[in-house]
């Protein structure tokens, strides 16, 4: 199985892009062997949706990972080093990546985030969606190529 | 020399928290707890639709999501004058209880202890014992809190269809049914927690932990057995009475509970002739008294809202923010809210106090309430809630009833009380042609973190932090612990990976 868990906070602007992809995503019919999540709010509890996947795609906003608005693609080791180390209920992605191999049941999966960095519009969250789709698709058959994105696969 | 006034970097803790205390000789003269986000639900909800609260509500916050879900439908449940039928009621509790069994245990291990490996202690003769525990993502204690709380969720997923954000309860019940085989699961999963939480967390069974009755069953159990002084409790006990925590942090004396936690009509469950599990009451100056929410009033004297006099019950309450002005008397954009006219703390000792729970009732009376105590109350929780929720799965007939066809009111008001994780939380509903015309919410952590009301009063953690001893400026870990004790929550709100910003999140 395959995820693309989207996340973030729908009723504040800057942190609302991952439910913005969701929305678009929902809307559309996905490959049968990918999933989507309304991820949310739900941080470290998003810890068993990684337990039997392949897969897992993260759609979150970013900061500070590009000079420019729009999205990047990014491994977990551009986000872990962020985490730190007392959890707290604003702990996001890095404590959620930082805890994971310690915890995670049999594989882990291949990650990889999508990230929207900056203010965004309609097109960033297609161009969001659209890569989070590729990435599913391309990386089960070990073939992901995105071009001029800081991180990329 | 000259007092100074600190800012403490509360985004350790909570990333909308800020606080700031005045210091003078190493002592805190006064402290200022201030909320820095704006949340607006109320606007957010008014104008909508008036089930929407089902579905937003839910998506505050992401630890409490689901005693939202049940403030929100409880108002709705009293607007349209339906009754729940008691199997609906018991997978309600039964789903509210698992998202509290888990953030117990997780704010105890991951939020608390986690402390205890803090620099400041690097000294005590138990601090190696405490980096094996609670060293960060390595300790045992550590790993294995997040390894084992994150299954206790599932059983919301089961019984809720859906699982983050959940909107399975509505007026009159429950939309999803659950079947026989998703009930074995849910006790399946609930025996695995509660053999890992006497093990690991407590050093004994739930029933031998309830024996205890008073101050000195607890000294004597400490030292009855190897596996109670090792277990994570029993560490805590040694450790945070060496530190001193026992001294700390008492706040103002003040305990609120809205109640929480239905008895379902039939059940073996709960004292005879009590409605709910968890009592509903307001304690003070040692006295418990019944609880009455026309009593709540919210005020704005410290907040960045548009003044009014004293303060409005929620149902009449305003939500108009208002930034300019005033900026050295307004701090925070949480409100103030009193019970009475008192600051009131609330949380699982609050509930414990309320509730007359002997053991937390003689060490009141002995010590005070204090940082030890309120976090030791939020620790052992699980064991007043897990008994029960065994009980209510295998009551649970699988062809009961689960939904009762609400009449169609269109029109009125109502309010969803329960008791959330962290504390008393409230929906005020007012519905008028079947659209949201007011809805205001009050949280446990807007009690425990309130600023200051209209008579200058502090809040409850303002209070508490008042008089604290502090050993290292640099350093002031006497802070985090009594602030993180109230389990800060002031709500899940922008998660950003920021790498531009270092750790904050």
């Amino acid at each position: 199985m395959k995820r693309i868990i989207c996340i973030g906070n729908r009723y504040v602007r800057q942190d609302s892009a991952g439910p913005a992809v969701y929305d678009l995503l929902s809307q559309e019919e996905l490959p049968a062997d990918v999933e989507l999540v309304d991820g949310g709010l739900a941080g470290l509890n998003l810890l068993g949706f990684f337990d039997d996947a392949e897969l897992v795609v993260l759609v979150d906003n970013v900061s500070g990972f590009s000079s420019h608005n729009g999205t990047v693609v990014l491994e977990p080791e551009d986000i872990v080093p962020l985490a730190k180390n007392i959890y707290d209920h604003a702990s996001g992605l890095p404590y959620l990546l930082r805890a994971l191999p310690e915890v995670i049941e049999g594989n882990a999966p291949r990650i990889v985030v999508v990230g929207v960095e900056g203010d965004y519009d309609e097109s960033v969250i297609a161009d969001a969606a659209r890569l989070a789709l590729k990435t599913a698709a391309d990386l089960g058959r070990g073939r992901l190529v995105v071009d001029g994105t800081p991180g990329g696969a | 020399m000259a007092p100074e006034r600190i800012n403490v970097s509360m985004n350790r803790v909570e990333g909308d928290l800020e606080v700031s205390v005045d210091v003078d000789g190493g002592v805190v003269t006064d402290a200022r707890c201030s909320g820095t986000m704006y949340r607006g639900f109320e606007k957010i909800l008014k104008g909508r639709g008036s089930y929407d609260g089902l579905v937003i509500t839910p998506r505050i916050c992401g630890i409490c999501s689901t005693s939202h879900l049940v403030a929100a439908s409880r108002a709705l449940d009293m607007i349209t004058g339906v009754k729940v039928p008691p199997d609906a009621v018991r997978i309600r509790n039964i789903a509210q209880m698992s998202e509290h069994i888990q953030s117990d245990v997780r704010h105890g291990m991951l939020m608390f202890a986690v402390d205890f490996v803090n620099p400041a202690y690097k000294d005590h003769p138990m601090f190696d014992e405490a980096v094996q525990r609670y060293e960060p993502f390595k300790g045992k204690s550590i790993v294995e809190t997040i390894r084992e709380t994150k299954k206790v969720l599932e059983i919301i997923a089961i019984i809720g269809g859906q699982w983050p954000h959940s909107s399975f309860m509505v007026p009159g019940g429950i939309a999803s049914i659950p079947s026989k085989s998703d009930l074995l699961q849910c006790s399946l999963l609930l025996r695995q927690y509660k053999a890992w939480y006497e093990q690991r967390i407590l050093g004994c069974s739930i029933e031998r932990w309830r024996e205890i009755r008073s101050a000195a069953d607890l000294d004597a159990w400490l030292e009855e057995r190897p596996e109670h002084r090792e277990s994570d409790l029993g560490f805590y006990l040694r450790f945070a009475r060496s530190i001193g925590l026992d001294k700390t942090g008492k706040g103002v004396g003040a305990f609120l509970s809205f109640g929480a936690l239905e008895l379902p009509e039939g059940t073996t469950v709960g004292a005879a002739g009590a409605s709910s599990l968890v009592p509903a009451g307001f304690a003070h100056a040692g006295r418990v008294s019944g609880f009455d929410q026309a009593k709540i009033a919210e005020h704005v004297a410290s907040s960045w809202y548009v003044d009014y006099e004293g303060g409005k019950h929620p149902f009449e309450g305003e939500t108009n923010p208002y930034a300019t002005g005033k900026e050295n008397e307004k701090y925070s954009w949480a409100k103030a809210p009193r019970y009475d006219n008192h600051p009131a703390e609330t949380g699982p000792l609050a509930e414990m106090v309320i509730a007359g729970n002997p053991l937390i009732v003689s060490l009141i009376d002995k010590e005070g309430p204090s940082t030890y105590l309120r976090e030791l109350a939020r620790l052992v929780r699980p064991t007043e809630l897990m008994p029960a929720m065994e009980t209510w799965l295998t009551e649970i007939n699988f062809n009961s009833k689960y939904y009762t066809l609400p009449g169609e009111v269109r029109t009125g008001e109502g309010f969803g009380l329960t008791q959330a994780s962290r504390g008393a939380l409230g929906h005020w509903v007012k519905i008028e042609n079947d659209v949201i015309r007011h809805y205001q919410i009050i949280t446990p952590s807007a009690w425990n973190f309130s600023p200051r009301d209209s008579g200058k009063r502090r809040g409850p953690v303002e209070e508490a932090l008042s008089g604290t001893r502090i050993k290292d400026m640099a350093n002031p870990v006497e802070l985090g612990h009594i602030v993180r004790s109230f389990d800060a929550c002031l709500v899940c709100t922008v998660h950003t990976a920021r790498r531009d910003e270092g750790h904050r999140y």
